[in-house]
C-alpha cells in the first residue's frame, strides 16, 4: 500500500568511520512502504542536495522535492515521528550504518565513504575559495585549499589572497586613493594650506607600501587558514578522475588527493588580444600594481572598468595617459554615467582615442619604462595611426581559469564560448558534487563580496543545514574612476527593457559638493538618479550616484532597495546636511519634463 | 636605553644540539640599539627575530605571555633554514615597553610582545599566535 507521508531522511558526516551525527530532515513523497528495509528512493524525487553526503549516483542524480523550509536549528536530530500519524507515518528505523551502506549500493558507488582524503577540496585562494574554507571549517569540515598563480607573460606573480587582494580591488583602491590625494593636495592651497612647491609623486614609494599591505594580507591568509586547521598548498590543482586531483607545485612535484566535494573558485585572468607584441611587451592589471617603475607615458587599451580604473589614478598622480577604446564605455553599465564618467575624464586630461583598436606593438627602446610604438587600426579598418609610449597596459577582459583544470575528466560543463561555469542556483555544477562560485560563473556578477557571500553561505547549506541561497539581485557596486560611480539595481536601459518605458520614472539632478565650492571645483558634474517603476508604488529600481565617495554613499542605499525603497519613502526622508547625499531626498524633476537641473550652488 | 649584560644560558632556554657548522645563527640582543647593530651586520640573510620582555636574575620575565610562548618558540627553532640568523631580543623592562613612544613601538611599529617577525617582511606573529607550534613553524619554514 502506498500513500504521502513525510520521508525521513538521514545525514551524515561521511568524514567519521563510523556516522556519528545524523540529521533527519522531512521531505513529501510517495513512497510504498515495507517495513523489513528502508524505503527506496523513486526517481522523481529531487535530492536534497546540500544534505547529500552519499557520493553522486552513476545515472542521473536521484532527486527529492523539498517545498517546506526546513528547522532552523542546523544541528539538530530531529525524532522520528509519532507511529499512527496519517502524515508521518514512518517504519522502525534500520541502524544508520545499514542505512549509509544501502544508500551507497543504491547509488551504485564503489567508493567507501570513510576513504577520501579531505570533506572538501577548494581550487582557488581567492575572495570566495577562503570565505568557504574557514567558514566550512567553523562546522569541524577537513578542508584543503589549492592556490596557484600562473606567473604572467612577464613573470610576476603573487601571494594568496586571490586576484582582489594582490591585483584587483585593493592595490586599486589604494592607488586611487594616491590620486585623489594629489587632488587634495591642490585643493588645499585654497584652504590655506602653504604648500609652496610643485608637489611630485614617487611611484617607487607609493608602490612598496600598496605591496607591503598586500603581504600582510597574504601571511593574515595564511595565519588564518593554519589556525582554522585548513590545510593550504601552494600547488595548481586539476581533476584526474572522480573524486580525485592533482596538485602540482612550482617546482613540478605531483600530489594526489581525494575528496567527497569540490569547489571550483579558479577566477580569471587578463585577456591578450593575439597581436604581435602584446605578451612580449604589453601589462596587464596583473603586472601594474608591482611594477618596480614608473609606467611614464601609458596607452590603457581597454574600455572596462579595469581599464578606466587604472588610466584614472594614473593621470592622477601625473602620467600622460591615453585611452583607446573599441566601441562604448563600460558595457553593461547604464550608459548615461558611464558617458558622463568619460567626458570627466576627458575634461581633466585624458586622451581617449575611439573607436581603435592595437595591431602592433614594436619596442624601440628597451628600459624602465622601455619606448614602444604602437600601431593601430580603425573598427571599419579604413585607417591605421601610430604612437609612442613608455608603457602598453592591456585591459580587455578577463578569461575564466577553467580550461586547464581537467574539467573534462569529471564531465563539469562550461559555456566552451566564454569558459564560465553555468550552474544552479546553490552554485552546483551538472556534477553533484563539484560546485563553483565567483568570477567563473556564468551570468553572475564579478565581484568579491557576491562570491564571498556565495562561498559562505554554501559551506552553510553544505554543513550546517541551512537552506539559504545567495541572493544575487540588487547587489551594489562602485567603479573608482576620477568621478567614482555607484550604483545599485536596474540601469535606466534594462528597467526600460523590463518594465517598458512609460512605466518608469527617471529623477534626477546635478549636485556640488560643498567640499568642492572653495577649490571652484566642477560643478553640474556629479549626478544623482534614480530609476522607479511607477506601477508598482513607484518602487526605486535603480540608484546612481557619480560623485565622491560614491561607494560609502551607495552602501546604505543598497539596503533600502532590498527594504523595497519607494520614491515617497526617499522624499519623506530627512536629508542629512551639509553632504552630498542628502540629494536624494530632494529628487524632484524627471528626465521625462525635461526641466532643468543645473545647480547654481548650495 | 642601556643594554644588560649577555644573558648566560637561562633555565627553558636549550642551546640547540646540531653541530654548529650547519645551523642557523642565533645572537642574544637587549635593547634596541644593539637590536639594530646585530641585524645591520646581518643585513644580507633572513632574519628571524623575538621579541621578549627582559627577564630577571632567576630568568622570568614580566611578561608573562612571552614565558608561555618561549618553550614554543625555542622548540620552532629547528624549523630555520641553515643560512638564516635567529635574533633572540628582550626589549626592556615594564615601564620601559609601556611607554607608547619606546623605540621598538616607535620605530619598529612592534605593538606587543612577545613578537615573533621575520625581519624586512609583513611575517609576524603577535601574543598568543607564538603559542600556536604551527604557526610558528609556517613562519620559520621557507616561502
Amino acid at each position: 500500500m502506498s500513500f504521502g507521508y513525510w520521508f525521513c531522511l538521514p545525514t551524515f558526516d561521511l568524514r567519521c568511520s563510523r556516522v556519528s551525527c545524523v540529521w533527519y530532515h522531512w521531505v513529501p513523497g510517495a513512497v510504498t512502504l515495507s517495513p523489513e528495509q528502508p524505503p527506496p528512493m523513486p526517481s522523481n524525487w529531487e535530492q536534497r542536495r546540500c544534505f547529500s553526503a552519499v557520493p553522486p549516483p552513476r545515472t542521473a542524480p536521484l532527486l527529492l522535492s523539498t517545498p517546506q523550509p526546513l528547522p532552523a536549528d542546523p544541528n539538530s536530530c530531529l525524532p522520528s515521528p509519532p507511529a499512527g500519524s496519517r502524515k508521518t507515518i514512518q517504519p522502525e528505523p534500520a541502524s544508520k550504518e545499514d542505512i549509509a551502506q544501502t544508500l551507497l549500493r543504491m547509488n551504485g558507488s564503489n567508493e567507501t565513504p570513510e576513504s577520501y582524503d579531505y570533506d572538501l577540496i577548494i581550487i582557488g585562494g581567492g575572495s570566495g575559495g577562503l570565505a568557504a574554507a574557514k567558514e566550512a571549517a567553523r562546522y569541524g569540515k577537513k578542508i584543503m585549499v589549492l592556490d596557484f598563480v600562473t606567473p604572467t607573460p612577464l613573470g610576476n606573480r603573487w601571494g594568496l589572497g586571490g586576484t582582489c587582494v594582490n591585483v584587483g580591488c585593493i592595490p586599486k583602491k589604494l592607488m586611487h586613493q594616491a590620486a585623489l590625494l594629489g587632488q587634495a593636495l591642490q585643493d588645499s592651497r585654497k584652504y590655506g594650506w602653504q604648500i609652496e612647491e610643485e608637489v611630485k609623486h614617487n611611484w617607487e614609494r607609493m608602490t612598496e607600501a600598496v605591496q607591503n599591505y598586500i603581504g600582510s594580507l597574504n601571511w593574515g591568509y595564511r595565519v588564518a587558514l593554519r589556525e582554522n586547521k585548513v590545510t593550504y598548498e601552494n600547488a595548481y590543482g586539476e581533476f584526474v578522475g572522480p573524486h580525485k586531483i592533482k596538485a602540482t607545485n612550482n617546482k613540478g612535484k605531483e600530489k594526489f588527493y581525494t575528496a567527497e566535494r569540490f569547489l571550483i573558485a579558479t577566477g580569471e585572468r587578463p585577456r591578450y588580444p593575439g597581436i604581435p607584441g602584446d605578451k612580449e611587451y604589453c601589462i596587464s592589471s596583473d603586472d601594474l600594481f608591482s611594477l618596480p617603475y614608473c609606467p611614464g607615458k601609458t596607452l590603457v587599451v581597454g574600455a572596462s572598468y579595469v581599464a578606466l580604473e587604472c588610466a584614472g589614478f594614473l593621470a592622477g598622480i601625473g602620467l600622460d595617459v591615453t585611452v583607446m577604446v573599441r566601441s562604448i564605455l563600460l558595457r553593461g553599465f547604464d550608459q548615461d554615467m558611464a558617458n558622463k564618467i568619460g567626458d570627466h575624464m576627458e575634461g581633466h586630461g585624458i586622451k581617449f582615442i575611439r573607436q581603435f583598436v592595437p595591431i602592433k606593438i614594436e619596442q624601440i627602446e628597451e628600459g624602465m619604462p622601455g619606448r614602444l610604438r604602437v600601431v593601430a587600426q580603425s573598427t571599419d579598418g579604413k585607417e591605421t595611426i601610430e604612437g609612442e609610449y613608455n608603457t602598453v597596459l592591456l585591459a580587455i577582459g578577463r578569461d575564466s581559469c577553467t580550461r586547464k583544470i581537467g574539467l573534462e575528466v569529471v564531465g563539469v560543463k562550461i559555456n566552451e564560448k566564454t569558459g564560465k561555469i553555468p550552474v544552479n542556483d546553490e552554485e552546483q555544477t551538472n556534477v553533484p558534487y563539484i560546485y563553483a562560485i565567483g568570477d567563473i560563473l556564468e551570468d553572475k556578477l564579478e565581484l568579491t563580496p557576491v562570491a564571498i557571500q556565495a562561498g559562505r553561505l554554501l559551506a552553510r547549506r553544505l554543513y550546517a543545514g541551512s537552506n539559504v541561497k545567495c541572493d544575487y539581485d540588487n547587489v551594489p557596486t562602485t567603479v573608482f574612476t576620477p568621478m567614482e560611480y555607484g550604483s545599485c539595481g536596474l540601469s535606466e536601459e534594462k528597467a526600460i527593457e523590463k518594465f517598458g518605458e512609460e512605466n518608469i520614472e527617471v529623477y534626477h539632478s546635478y549636485f556640488w559638493p560643498l567640499e568642492w565650492t572653495i577649490p571652484s571645483r566642477d560643478n553640474n558634474k556629479c549626478y544623482a538618479k534614480v530609476i522607479c517603476h511607477v506601477k508598482d508604488n513607484e518602487r526605486v529600481v535603480g540608484f546612481h550616484v557619480l560623485g565622491p565617495n560614491a561607494g560609502e554613499v551607495t552602501q546604505g542605499f543598497a539596503a533600502a532597495l532590498k527594504c523595497g525603497l519607494t520614491k515617497e519613502q526617499l522624499d519623506s526622508t530627512i536629508g542629512i546636511h551639509p553632504v552630498c547625499a542628502e540629494v536624494f531626498t530632494t529628487l524632484s524633476v524627471t528626465k521625462r519634463s525635461g526641466g532643468s537641473i543645473l545647480q547654481a550652488g548650495c | 636605553m642601556e643594554s644588560a649584560s649577555q644573558p648566560a644560558l637561562q633555565p627553558g632556554m636549550e642551546p640547540a644540539s646540531e653541530p654548529a657548522s650547519s645551523r642557523f645563527e642565533e645572537v642574544r640582543v637587549s635593547g634596541f640599539g644593539d637590536f639594530c647593530g646585530a641585524v645591520e651586520q646581518r643585513r644580507d640573510k633572513t632574519i628571524f627575530v623575538y621579541f621578549t620582555g627582559d627577564k630577571d636574575a632567576e630568568g622570568r620575565s614580566w611578561c608573562p605571555d612571552c614565558e608561555e610562548a618561549e618553550p614554543v618558540v625555542l622548540e620552532g627553532r629547528k624549523h630555520i633554514p641553515e643560512d638564516a640568523v635567529f635574533i633572540y631580543c628582550q626589549v626592556g623592562d615594564r615601564p620601559y615597553w609601556k611607554d607608547p613612544n619606546n623605540d621598538f613601538k616607535k620605530k619598529l611599529k612592534l605593538t606587543a610582545v612577545p613578537t615573533l617577525l621575520k625581519y624586512g617582511t609583513p611575517q609576524k606573529l603577535v601574543e598568543s599566535e607564538c603559542l600556536n607550534a604551527s604557526l610558528v613553524e609556517m613562519l620559520f619554514s621557507e616561502d
